[in-house]
């Protein structure tokens, strides 16, 4: 596609420098003008009131998607449960589907799960679509894919989500390309756009600088991953009873070439931030190890539990499990303290929905004190033993 | 063994600030490097086709032209060939569409035994374009792996699934997306390095038309999704900036956190 | 999607002609090199006051060592421009790497690449390509260093041998060399004439090298005194033929002068770096110090001087590449590019105040190497001297 910008009826309004996330456009002598960085995306059609900017791309026609019509949730299981973020999930499901008036389904595949079927129910699921087949016995991508894409293609859904779950990132995709969907990854926001009907998908982009809101007209299900973490289940109600659906596939015993050979319990590292009260996180900022012994002794004075960016993880001062953000954990602790570390987007969005936040940083531009309660500008290594025999002394 | 590496040229997002008087992206002199994750995708190839022997190891890259950049690294670490998809018909691809081009130059370039790529790329994250260029050529797949053997004809993989690991068995042809307790990945060689910039370098590019494509196929007009706004998240907290000395700003915060009983007796229940 | 349509259609085109450039690229690599394996070790290699070995064989795991000799003989095929890149970016991250790094690259291996035998390559050169053998260069006596016709060390003549005598001094990377390269005078009383330069293995009899010098800066390039007592050679370590020995070394002084003056380049960005860094963080009365108007000159100051010394280094690269021996030239960036890595290092201690005076920040590292620059590749006094003599002949 080739973006070009129509110098007679450009006005020089800037809308579309606000609209690009590329910082592709300049103004010259009152006219937009594209520069070096511009890499033809598209995103500033739409922003253009003049519509001065133009593009190769014909109008698309929409397809009649009239007969699809449900909001889904992939029941994802682990260690023989349902994993949290189904759950989660289905209380999204609920809102979408009530601005809809559709109903809620649940996707639940495997081999002897229905005894799982009633806590689907309980968190809000309307109807339950049951697989079961000996080769669903345990996650693997191609049985799953084939089991999924039939039920999908038989029932024609509107709205698909899935739990960005390792599972779920392994299998959504899969299925999006083998149905021609389109999908959306770990999103943080959802909702119904009021007009179109069309289901509104936000989550961090371009670099994870800013948020993009995005949507699928060209296909359905609209499909779309969530982290877990990001939604709030409804409280459950037991007892509540639906419509089980079961479903019989056929899968082939070219998708059964891979096999599992073993599956590894890794020890449990006890670390679980999604629970904790208080959390002291720390990035780039803190620089070396003896800066991170310097925030665990201020978690331990805290009562916290100890995190850190994926810069963090990257450099080896903190374990995975220990990482917040979007390619890390969620969390939403009642006290969060930002360390050393800048807060961007991707950071943000894992620990944004804390109730208190405070940053300490050299940077006083940094954007954490955007979102910050209580800001303190200053070299962490001074700051934090201040802190650490104030919180003793208190 | 033909081997393909899918890689991706991405901002340097660690370099990468905002001005705090307009909440704008500072995007000049961001670095655009070959995606961390990549690299281990990478250095998981060159290993394994030494290791197999009669193997070639061709990196794919979709994106503008200065993505050459990321092609010349990958051929300085030790690729045989590079190939380059670039068309101005390609931008604002979504995950669909990419995986859609990726898939079709594999084809067009003799197919692959094995195909491995970065879990996600950090502009991005998504992981999605493995499995999906995985499903378009009909190829098993794994992802997540962090320890590869090639035993035979087949690839013996460990994964991480969240709380557990996994050791898959695949026969081959396999897309297999690393992440980066994989290997450590070495530096690019200088001698290599310079080859690679030079016109009779091991690089092809290929366009659109050249993978058999119409306009109307591939980039934003190809998608299935597509952006339709952009914004800074704006944060509803009121800032109240702590002053003075360390002690000073540590007895402050303290004073608040009591305030908002978040502090109690001993430390912080 | 809104408004108009262009009509435009894929169409078959000719394959472009897209490659990276390779300056670019190879600083790129490097400057990730130096970010990632250069600085968080810089601080703890030059307080142990030794030889960076592991950082030494990843350079030569990279081919970085052969960037100036052509990749059929075991080199990377570069050039001067791409040299002084590297040894640019390695400087920005620790002065002393990177003087090890150009020693092994130019003085160390010049004369053994372009002078030694077959044999000679496959035992001395390849391993020092691949950083597994250390080279050093000695020219400096004890009474004489830029005054290199007045050169003491004797070579004379015994049947099919050499036997030399002499005692050199600041020999850069003499402590761990496995192979010196020793400027030495085949006929006393002929100046100019008799010089030659001659290949000493560490384990020659009669070789002893001296402690590691105490130095104010660089602490990790150990330098000493090399004594050589009847030490027998054989005569194809006499690498020139007779007579052109001055010739040989005035091959490569323009490159020394450019390389050292690019050392410098790489200290001065570090220097100017971290009081950027720091000025836009530290608050003073309650204003970024960047906002106050001597910092704002200090930093006018380092960023004018660097952009001069970059061109200047980048022009006598370029006229090295191509074939030129920009002496004069060569001398004036030497001199003009190490002060202004004098004066940068010196104001970013200002800019930086009492953490310059701190050893557990780099800007006294900067402070202390930057002295260094001054002497090596010729002091400044007698690069006036002969700058200015070269004009007024």
């Amino acid at each position: 596609m080739t973006i070009r910008i129509d110098q007679q009826s450009c006005d020089g309004c800037v809308r579309c420098l606000a609209a690009c996330p590329y910082g592709g456009i300049d103004i010259a002598d009152g006219k937009a003008v594209l520069n070096l960085r511009c890499t033809h995306c598209g995103t500033c059609l739409d922003a253009c009131p003049q519509g001065a900017i133009l593009s190769d791309a014909g109008t698309r026609r929409i397809p009649d998607f009239s007969e699809y019509r449900g909001v889904w949730v992939m029941a994802q299981q682990e260690a023989g449960g349902l994993h949290p973020v189904s759950l989660e999930l289905l209380g999204k499901a609920r809102e979408l589907a009530e601005h809809l008036g559709q109903d809620v389904s649940a996707l639940l595949l495997g081999d002897r799960v229905e005894p799982l079927v009633g806590a689907l129910f309980a968190a809000g699921a309307q109807q339950v679509h049951l697989v079961e087949h000996p080769a669903l016995a345990g996650y693997r991508t191609l049985p799953f894919s084939r089991a999924a894409a039939q039920v999908i293609q038989s029932q024609k859904p509107e709205i698909l989500l899935v739990g960005a779950t390792p599972m779920g990132r392994d299998l959504a995709p899969r299925l999006a390309r083998r149905l021609g969907l389109g999908l959306t990854a770990d999103c943080t926001g959802l909702e119904i756009d009021a007009q179109e009907r069309i289901l509104r998908q936000t989550r961090p982009a371009f670099g994870g600088n800013v948020m993009a809101t995005i949507v699928g007209r060209y296909s359905r299900p609209q499909v779309a991953t969530v982290r877990p973490g990001i939604m709030k289940p409804l409280p459950p109600e037991p007892g509540r009873q639906g419509r089980l659906l079961r479903h019989n596939v056929h899968i082939p015993s070219q998708d059964l070439r891979t096999t599992l050979l073993k599956t590894i319990q890794v020890p449990r590292s006890g670390v679980d931030l999604t629970s904790a009260r208080v959390i002291v996180a720390g990035g780039r900022g803190v620089g070396n190890m003896a800066g991170f012994a310097l925030l665990e002794e201020l978690a331990g004075v805290l009562g916290a539990e100890l995190g850190g960016t994926r810069v963090a993880y990257e450099s080896g001062w903190i374990p995975h499990e220990r990482q917040i953000g979007q390619t890390g954990v969620t969390v939403r602790p009642d006290l969060y303290v930002a360390v050393g570390l800048s807060g961007a987007i991707q950071h943000r969005a894992g620990m944004l929905d804390s109730r208190f936040i405070v940053a300490i940083n050299k940077d006083r531009a940094a954007p954490i004190f955007d979102v910050a309660d209580f800001a303190l500008v200053g070299d962490f290594s001074k700051i934090v033993p201040a802190v650490i025999s104030a919180a003793q002394e208190a | 063994m033909r081997i393909f590496v899918l890689v991706k040229q991405v901002p340097d997002s660690t370099e990468i600030k905002i001005d705090p008087r307009t909440g704008n992206l500072l995007r000049q002199g961001v670095a655009a490097i070959m995606n961390p994750e990549d690299r281990h995708a990478l250095q998981a190839a060159v290993e394994l086709a030494a290791q197999v022997g009669e193997s070639s190891v061709t990196v794919l890259t979709m994106g503008p032209p200065q993505a050459i950049d990321v092609l010349t690294e990958a051929l300085a670490c030790g690729a045989d060939k590079a190939v380059l998809l670039t068309d101005e018909l390609f931008a604002g691809a979504d995950t669909w569409s990419t995986s859609g081009v990726l898939a079709r130059a594999i084809q067009h370039l003799g197919g692959a035994h094995l195909v491995l790529a970065g879990r996600q790329a950090i502009d991005g994250d998504t992981a999605q374009i493995g499995p999906q260029v995985a499903e378009a050529l009909g190829m098993e797949q794994a992802t997540y792996v962090q320890e590869i053997e090639y035993l035979d004809g087949e690839l013996e993989v460990e994964r991480r699934m969240g709380e557990h690991l996994e050791r898959l068995c695949l026969p081959l042809p396999a897309l297999v997306t690393v992440v980066a307790e994989l290997n450590v990945p070495g530096h690019p060689r200088l001698d290599l390095l310079l080859l690679a910039c030079q016109d009779r370098a091991p690089i092809e590019i290929l366009n659109a038309a050249d993978l058999g494509f119409k306009a109307q196929e591939v980039g934003l007009a190809g998608s299935l999704t597509e952006v339709v706004e952009t914004f800074s998240p704006k944060s509803a907290r009121e800032t109240e900036f702590l002053e003075g000395s360390p002690a000073e700003m540590a007895a402050a915060l303290l004073g608040r956190l009591k305030a908002a009983k978040l502090l109690h007796k001993g430390g912080l229940e | 999607m809104s408004g108009k349509t262009l009509n435009l259609k894929a169409k078959v085109r000719p394959p472009p002609r897209i490659r990276s450039d390779a300056p670019r690229m190879v600083r790129q690599v490097f400057h990730r090199f130096t970010e990632e394996e250069v600085i968080p070790r810089a601080q703890a290699i030059d307080e142990s006051r030794a030889f960076p070995r592991e950082l030494f064989k990843m350079l030569g795991d990279m081919n970085a060592f052969g960037v100036r000799y052509p990749r059929n003989k075991g080199g990377a095929g570069g050039s001067t421009t791409i040299f002084c890149i590297i040894c640019e970016e390695l400087a920005r991250g620790l002065v002393s790497l990177a003087a090890e790094y150009a020693m092994q690259c130019l003085m160390g291996t010049n004369f053994l690449f372009h002078y030694g035998n077959a044999e000679q390559h496959e035992r001395y050169f390849l391993p020092a390509m691949k950083g597994e053998k250390v080279t050093a260069f000695c020219m400096t006596e004890p009474d004489n260093s830029s005054d290199l016709t007045g050169c003491k060390t004797s070579a004379k003549r015994d049947g099919e041998d050499w036997v030399i005598n002499g005692v050199k001094t600041f020999v850069t990377n003499g402590p761990v060399a496995d192979l010196f390269t020793v400027l030495v005078q085949t006929r006393p009383g002929s100046r100019g004439k008799g010089l030659n330069f001659c290949l000493v293995p560490r384990e020659a009899p009669g070789l002893s090298v001296s402690r590691a010098f105490a130095t104010l800066g660089t602490w990790s390039t150990e330098m000493s005194e090399l004594a050589l007592s009847d030490v027998v050679i054989p005569a194809q370590n006499m690498l020139l033929p007779p007579g052109t020995g001055m010739r040989a070394l005035l091959s490569i002084v323009a490159e020394i002068r450019t390389m050292t003056a690019a050392l410098g380049l790489g200290l001065a960005r570090a220097a100017y770096e971290a009081s950027v860094r720091y000025a836009r963080e530290r608050y003073q009365f309650g204003r970024l110090i960047k906002d106050y108007q001597l910092i704002q000159a200090h930093m006018a100051n380092m960023a004018t001087n660097i952009y001069a010394s970059e061109l200047m280094v980048r022009d006598c690269c370029a006229r090295i590449d191509r074939g030129e021996s920009p002496l004069n030239l060569s001398s004036m960036t030497k001199y003009f590019v190490c002060e202004t890595a004098c004066n940068a290092a010196d104001r970013a201690t200002r800019v930086l105040g009492g953490y310059s005076y701190s050893m557990d920040y780099p800007v006294q590292r900067y402070y202390r190497d930057s002295r260094f620059l001054l002497y090596g590749g010729g002091t400044h006094e007698i690069l006036q001297s002969t700058i200015g003599r070269t004009l007024l002949r």
